[in-house]
């Protein structure tokens, strides 16, 4: 049943996308269509956007928005020839990095954004590490330089959700930094309640536990240089070290879930936390939602995995979603800027919040209900994005890192090793 | 061309091998089917493996290099390798392990055979993933196989089975086990309700021990059962894909990596295609070559004989 709907919805959308190529039989009025691929699939998300987009055309009468939305796998294998088409869409969500927007900017396929930047403010939506991630060299061979050829709006952060009873319970309070949230770590341990709830055998969940804990020990210059690839770019350096040397020592002081070696993420870890199986969780804003459907808006807090040094700016893990670019050969450029202006501003933010999505722009703090999970994890974000401390997730850059993270947990490698299968792997990228 | 098929349509009485030519014209629709669906893709795997290509982008040719790349690339040696050690638990133990209940069941009429037949062939119709889903949930740190080893004292014996760096191979190899044993079992069960029972009377006649009837009378006879039995279960241990893709995601490190979840990986993780397919040629070339040449060696013996 549910394949027959899917295959239902694909038909649908390969008629949808034929009609749409077709020379429009009612060019002889002023009309325009504006066709807009994005990555908004699900029914919840869907409404959401035709809402904004029901907004944007009675603002811009004669002007109707065709909304196309794709899987990313779809975006990345159909983008590239949809936008060398004169009936491709004239706005469209593009995942970053060399194996999508790269090529594509190569290919001169996406107009540069610049100016159009420059004159409706885009530059100071989120941090400028994240407009890096959306920009490329004119050739496409350099990443986080060059052009800015998209415009994110939805945002995801990974810090350290906590149970808030427990920690009255142990009169613990959110740490400032790496000193006291291992104190907090000790604290639980002597009273017997695990204190970080983790499963690795998905493999992925481990790059957040060595992620959040290198983040508090790098800084972001030295992180861009390594994730983008950029001259003198290296996985060997001190804080990479000491977060592996950490990471081995809280494993070895039984900080982590007993067992977690054999957790899935999805329904051991999850469901650990759910029943309070241990008091803090570092995972993604993503569960927010399933966390407060489960718990309720004020049983769980969230905030930010704390930098080591006490004023150092709380570098985080976290990014933004795929970019909105429009296509080098539209009609309608100017459209399209206002287009992308709209659906990665203030209203559009408004609209994501309202829906449980945390939203890549600032929006009013002073607004937010007080004590609220969405509140802890919208606060997370403005505070990493306004210091310009967005991080990474490593697998970018080294795909295989997980199991190396794995072997260091288990101590068949030292972090030294650890750092050299690392480099070796990055060297050889 | 035409009057020639025409001609032998009208010759009557003969048997089909005297008119190949008819004969290959009804062969044709399921040979255009095959050879568009099955022939032509393996042709362009085969010719995509000499091209540096993502998958979308215009191909280039690079000769060899890819597989010489394969030479040095430890994580294709080291998956090929666990893959070889699957064939321990998908091809092995299956095989000894149904000959050892062949040996009990055989020669006693069970009643519901049949049931028990549907029963240890269901494995074997299972989705791999639907498998891999069960036995993930049976090795969970909190699961059925730790409970017990808990509540019968045995603690130190729990584990995160399928996390362990030790213990991951093998918790994946046996749920292998499980899959192919009934297979075998069922084969060899069928095999020996075909060996005539004057065999076993004879050699029972001449003293034959339980032991010596099943080396001498029932081994024998399973030949060919058991050569049909190696290839499958060879096969499936070369190409598993789906239950160690759900089991352990070929974690902890590298312990469980396959050598199909690596061409999975190279062509839609990290578009690489033409290293992919090369990949996917030295995994087919392996298998067909080792089929095949299983497949000869018992043709010349039945010739020898």
């Amino acid at each position: 049943m549910k394949k027959r709907s899917i295959m239902l919805a694909v038909l649908l959308t390969l008629v949808v996308a034929v009609i749409g190529a077709m020379p429009t039989l009612t060019t002889a009025q002023e009309a325009v269509t504006l066709v807009v691929w994005d990555n908004w699939t699900r029914d919840v998300e869907v409404a959401m956007m035709e809402q904004l987009n029901a907004e944007f055309e009675e603002a811009h009468p004669g002007v109707t928005i065709v909304k196309e939305a794709y899987v990313v796998d779809d975006l990345n294998a159909l983008l590239p020839l949809a936008l060398s088409e004169a009936s491709g869409p004239d706005v469209a969500q593009v995942n970053q990095g060399y194996t999508a927007m790269g090529p594509m900017v190569g290919a001169g396929l996406l107009l540069p954004l610049n100016e159009y930047a420059d004159q409706y403010g885009w530059w100071d939506r989120y941090a400028m590490s994240l407009h890096k991630r959306n920009s490329f060299a004119e050739d496409g061979s350099q990443i986080a330089v060059g052009n800015l050829y998209g415009v994110s709006n939805a945002a995801e952060i990974v810090g350290v959700y906590y149970h808030r009873d427990i920690f009255e319970e142990h009169g613990l309070s959110i740490p400032q930094t790496l000193a006291e949230f291992e104190e907090i770590l000790a604290t639980l341990k002597a009273a017997g309640v695990t204190p970080i709830v983790f499963g690795s055998l998905d493999g992925w969940p481990a790059i957040h536990e060595y992620g959040a804990i290198q983040h508090a020990y790098t800084d972001i210059d030295t992180l861009d240089a390594f994730m983008y690839r950029l001259e003198g770019g290296t996985f060997i350096n001190d804080a990479n070290l000491k977060a592996a040397e950490k990471l081995v020592e809280w494993v070895k002081a039984g900080y982590f879930s007993p067992g977690f070696e054999g957790m899935d993420y999805d329904n051991a870890t999850a469901s650990a936390f759910i029943n309070k199986e241990g008091a803090m969780w570092i995972t993604g804003s993503w569960m927010a939602g399933s966390l407060i459907e489960a718990l309720g808006e004020d049983t769980v807090g969230f905030f930010v995995f704390p930098p080591a040094e006490a004023d150092a700016a709380p570098l985080s893990i976290g990014g933004v979603n795929l970019a909105y670019g429009i296509r080098a050969t539209t009609e309608h450029p100017d459209l399209a800027a206002e287009y992308v202006d709209w659906i990665t501003g203030p209203r559009a933010a408004e609209v994501l919040l309202e829906n449980g999505f945390l939203p890549a722009s600032a929006v009013d703090a002073t607004a937010l209900p007080a004590g609220t999970l969405n509140t802890d994890v919208v606060l997370g974000w403005m505070t990493i994005s306004e210091a310009n401390a967005v991080g990474h997730y490593l697998d970018w850059t080294v795909p295989n890192i997980a199991g190396y993270i794995q072997e260091l947990m288990a101590e068949r490698v030292t972090p030294q090793e650890f750092l050299d299968k690392v480099e070796q792997e990055y060297l050889a990228g | 061309m035409i009057a020639r098929v025409r001609g032998t349509l009208s010759g009557g009485g003969k048997t089909p091998y005297d008119r190949p030519l008819l004969a290959y014209l009804f062969i044709l629709p399921g040979f255009a089917i095959y050879a568009l669906f099955v022939l032509v893709p393996i042709a362009g795997t085969v010719r995509y493996s000499f091209y540096q290509w993502t998958g979308f982008s215009a191909p280039t040719f690079i000769g060899l290099d890819n597989y010489r790349a394969l030479l040095k690339d430890d994580f294709f040696i080291n998956a090929l390798g666990n893959n070889i050690y699957f064939i321990l638990f998908y091809t092995v133990l299956p095989i000894l392990l149904g000959l050892f209940l062949t040996s009990l069941l055989a020669r006693s009429r069970l009643r519901g055979m049949a049931i028990f037949r549907v029963g240890l062939f269901l494995p074997q119709v299972l989705s791999p993933v639907v498998v891999g889903i069960i036995w993930r949930w049976i090795f969970a740190y909190d699961g059925p196989i730790n409970e017990f080893l808990t509540v019968i004292g045995l603690d130190g014996w729990v584990r995160p089975w399928l996390g362990d760096f030790e213990w991951a191979p093998r918790a994946a190899g046996a749920v292998g086990t499980w899959v192919e044993y009934g297979l075998c079992l069922v084969l060899f069960i069928a095999g020996v309700q075909a060996i005539e029972e004057d065999l076993y009377d004879a050699a029972q006649v001449d003293g034959a021990s339980a032991i010596q009837q099943f080396r001498h009378v029932t081994l024998p006879g399973l030949r060919q059962q058991i050569l049909v039995a190696f290839v499958v279960t060879f096969i499936a241990a070369l190409r598993v894909f789906g239950m160690v893709f759900v089991l352990t995601r070929g974690g902890p490190g590298q312990e469980t990596q396959v050598v199909s979840m690596l061409i999975y990986d190279q062509a839609f993780r990290f578009r690489q295609a033409g290293y992919s397919t090369a990949m996917a040629v030295v995994l087919s070339v392996i298998i067909v070559g080792v089929s095949a040449l299983t497949l000869y060696g018992q043709g010349r013996r039945e010739e020898d004989a």
